[in-house]
């Protein structure tokens, strides 16, 4: 598994990084917004585009985010999760939120994101992944997935769309879309995993 | 019953951890989840792998102006922004020789400027024309951008549609059936394309229009009892064409059929056949 865990904890000491620089950003310390903004904001930037396709909206969502992280770094301590994911997630859930505004459709399924406990991935990195190596690990175990597993986690993932959409667009049966979303999801587990 | 309960909520875990189920699906969901650790278990483990799913994204640097922006926002001092203005050094060498500059240089000077802001001001006239001129193609681009977009979306989903097909029909374990119409139905036709690792795809034509209350359902026939594929909808022509999973555990199927059930289907055929065809 460790690799799943490097893959998600970012690079080597950067989730106790992280930890350190929220504490200063809860005591008003600007410079450590700055460095926050610094490690994460290409990533941050990039989920924000894929998911809007629009530059403009995808600044507004980086500085949301990350104004949000400013307002919540004290609070943010007592959830003793990983920033990045953290971070990641508040952008997934504005971006569709803006998505499903654009397209008028008042049903999120964003305000479920929020819901889901991060979970604690402080665990031992041992290996030197840059977020090059990552994002390659990462591609490379979705073009394993079979189209159908890919493309309906696609479409959840950065369509923000629910699974009887999915069904819809795909022309599937609802049962096929669930679970070929949650096979598609084991078999990215094991990939991220195995590749040791 | 624990298990029936398990085997019903198992595949929604995907859906919970990519953040799909709302409202009382999620509710529901997660009052399971309460109650199995198995589904708890798995509900953890996919979501490090959802977690993972950013980094496939390609990775693009944000414009350089985004970081003052978020710096101010938080109400940053301008001083923290990384770039600070280095002090001009004194341009020493143009006092040398400032006292013999003649009269006549002076004036020379003073017209050489007057002409420059003369054309200074001619060239930002023509700028701001062109730049008129250029905002006005743009937004014409940003219009037929936006109509691409829209094509675009169409086609990916076209497209996203005929790979699924394509993922059957290339399939190495790939069985086909031809679908006779029954006495109840003897004008109409189907096929079907079954692969166990990729699914069935499904075609037909003439099925007559059904009866309130009633659907077509479609059917593996195996060597046991027959198992429900998932119902059909033809559309007004009578014409369908549609992709199903395999049920897990189900045997190879010895032929396919469809038939009139109760509307939202029946675990066992009930209803008289319409269309029927054995595996070649």
């Amino acid at each position: 598994m460790w690799l799943l865990w490097a893959v998600i904890a970012g690079p080597p000491g950067a989730t106790a990084a992280d930890h350190t620089t929220l504490e200063r950003m809860a005591r008003g310390d600007h410079e450590a917004l700055a460095e926050l903004y610094d490690r994460h904001s290409r990533l941050v930037y990039s989920l924000a585009l894929r998911i809007i396709r629009d530059q403009g909206e995808a600044e507004d969502i980086v500085q949301e985010v990350f104004s949000q992280a400013w307002r919540q770094a004290g609070r943010y301590e007592a959830r003793r999760g990983n920033v990045i994911a953290w971070l990641l997630n508040l952008t997934r859930s504005r971006a569709i939120d803006r998505l499903r505004g654009r397209q008028s459709r008042p049903e999120a399924a964003s305000d479920s994101l929020l819901a889901i406990d991060i979970p604690d991935l402080t665990l031992p990195v041992d290996e030197q992944l840059s977020l090059e190596g990552r994002a390659s690990r990462v591609r490379a175990a979705m073009k394993e997935l079979s189209v159908l597993q890919r493309v309906a986690i696609e479409l959840a993932f950065y369509e923000g769309l629910t699974h009887v959409e999915i069904a819809e667009r795909l022309e599937l049966p609802l049962g096929t879309v669930k679970t070929r979303i949650r096979q598609g999801l084991l078999k990215l587990k094991d990939r991220l995993a195995g590749a040791m | 019953m624990a298990d029936l309960d398990h085997d019903a909520w198992r595949d929604e875990a995907g859906l919970y951890v990519l953040g799909t189920l709302a409202g009382k699906e999620r509710e529901a969901f997660e009052a399971h989840l309460a109650t199995c650790a198995e589904c708890t278990a798995e509900v953890r483990a996919l979501e490090g792998v959802v977690t993972a799913l950013p980094y496939a994204v390609p990775q693009v640097d944000p414009p350089a102006a985004l970081r003052a922006r978020v710096l101010a926002a938080a109400g940053a001092p301008q001083a923290s922004s990384r770039a600070t203005v280095a002090q001009m050094p004194a341009p020493a060498h143009l006092s040398v020789n400032r006292t013999h500059l003649s009269v006549n240089a002076a004036w020379l000077a003073a017209a050489a400027l007057l002409l420059l802001s003369v054309g200074l001001g001619a060239y930002a006239l023509n700028l701001r024309e062109r730049i008129g001129g250029l905002e006005g193609q743009l937004s014409d681009a940003v219009s037929r951008l936006d109509l691409t977009e829209q094509r675009l979306a169409e086609a990916t989903r076209a497209a996203e549609r005929a790979q699924m097909r394509m993922a059957v029909l290339t399939s190495p374990d790939l069985k086909q059936v031809s679908l006779k119409g029954q006495p109840a139905a003897p004008g109409a036709a189907g096929r079907a394309f079954w692969s166990r690792s990729n699914g069935l795809l499904f075609a037909a034509n003439e099925l007559p229009p059904l009866p309130a209350g009633r659907t077509y359902q479609l059917w593996f026939l195996t060597p046991g009892a027959p198992v429900s594929a998932g119902l059909i909808k033809p559309d007004q022509n009578g014409r369908i064409a549609a992709a199903f999973d395999t049920p897990p555990g189900t045997p190879d199927p010895t032929g396919i059929a469809v038939s009139i059930e109760p509307e939202g289907g029946v675990p066992a055929p009930t209803g008289a056949i319409y269309l029927a065809g054995l595996t070649q």
